[in-house]
């Protein structure tokens, strides 16, 4: 074994070592890239503003705000939020492509999920909203059609600062945001 | 032949480090297991997703139920443990799906299926922010289980890494068992009143 040899093998044998410590970092971020930006796209990341009584292009269609009523809960300290939207849709396969998502925020980070059944309380404080279908309403687009919905939400009475965020699996993650 | 016995002993170390590697590697069940909260039968406990206080805890033999669909006896072979509480969700709407009572032999129970069509049963309770709700659950458990028991609460009976309430419940003792309970409808903000037969 020649002096000459015995180096490169060392030389070698140190950059196998440092080589390591780069790839395996590097096949672990490769492994997990497509779950990472999966992840990445589910969140609520992109807002978009609404002001009140404008319509919005999003996912297809053009949303607005048609109506956020207050009605009395069951006990004294909860309020029942009826929020009520319209989407004329342009393109119905942009808006099917993914689940509707609806919540209620406040001003401290709160996030109310829509109640499952309206009930009595907004079937006779709000009839109209009452009838009206839930987000998967969407699932009945056709294009140049308007379709309404309607979301509850049980809150407490002192919340304050309450936005309606809407968002649409597919186009993600944008999301619309009703002040 | 030292170099030989060097070879021979670096064989043997490699042995043992990856022998003992295999006995410690966590298992799956493990790696994922529900990140714990402790706290205590009286105590408001705070996760970071809910919060949970449980009150009170009576034994019974049996649980008649009233104002129902139809008053019914439930008996059991075992005790009937009654929880009562309140859980609020604290930044996102949610239902508390599981609770197990945990006996001091590491043995635990699924809440009683047999009473779970009542109101304010835990997994029928929808949970918002800023919102306490009244809550109540039941188990049948053996009478050996009922001293030392932990109370565990979870979104789901497995969901990995997911927060687990674990309300110490020192207070029940066996010498509390009573014959029978009473669960009625309740008036007003909590959906049921408990009373001794």
């Amino acid at each position: 074994m020649t002096a000459a040899t015995g180096m490169s093998e060392r030389c070698r044998y140190w950059l196998s070592l440092a080589a390591l410590a780069v790839v395996l970092p590097l096949a672990i971020v490769v492994n997990s890239w497509d779950s990472l930006s999966e992840w990445r796209r589910s969140e609520f990341r992109t807002p978009i503003a609404v002001e009140r009584g404008t319509t919005q292009a999003y996912a297809g269609a053009q949303w607005q705000l048609t109506g956020l009523t207050r009605l009395p809960g069951a006990t004294p300290e909860t309020t029942l939020i009826v929020a009520e939207f319209d989407a004329a849709v342009d393109d119905p396969a942009l808006l099917q492509a993914g689940p509707c998502a609806v919540v209620l925020t406040d001003d401290k980070g709160r996030r109310w999920l829509p109640v499952f059944l309206p009930g009595r309380t907004v079937r006779q404080g709000r009839p109209a909203a009452a009838d009206k279908p839930r987000c998967y309403g969407l699932a009945r687009a056709e294009k140049g059609k308007t379709i309404t919905m309607a979301e509850t939400f049980t809150v407490p009475e002192g919340a304050t600062g309450l936005a309606l965020s809407i968002t649409i699996g597919g186009a993600r993650p944008a999301y619309l945001v009703f002040r | 032949m030292s170099a030989v016995l060097k070879g021979l002993g670096g064989l043997a170390l490699a042995a043992a480090v990856l022998y003992g590697m295999q006995r410690t590697t966590p298992g799956y069940g493990e790696i994922t297991a529900p990140r714990p909260v402790a706290g205590k039968l009286g105590h408001r406990l705070e996760g970071r997703a809910f919060a949970i206080d449980i009150a009170k805890v009576q034994l019974a033999r049996t649980v008649a139920t009233k104002g129902a669909a139809r008053d019914s006896n439930f008996t059991t072979s075992g005790v009937w443990v009654l929880v009562e509480g309140t859980a609020e969700a604290r930044t996102e709407s949610l239902t508390l799906l599981s609770a197990e009572w945990l006996g001091a032999n590491g043995v635990r129970y699924a809440m009683s299926q047999r009473l779970s069509s009542l109101p304010g049963m835990l997994p029928g309770q929808r949970l918002e922010p800023g919102l306490p709700m009244p809550v109540l659950m039941a188990f049948e458990i053996p009478e050996g289980q009922v001293a030392g028991g932990t109370l565990l609460i979870a979104r789901s009976a497995w969901a990995p890494l997911a927060e687990q309430a674990r309300v110490d419940m020192a207070g029940a003792k066996p010498a509390d068992i009573r014959s029978g309970l009473v669960l009625a409808r309740g008036q007003g903000r909590v959906p049921w009143t408990v009373s001794a037969e």
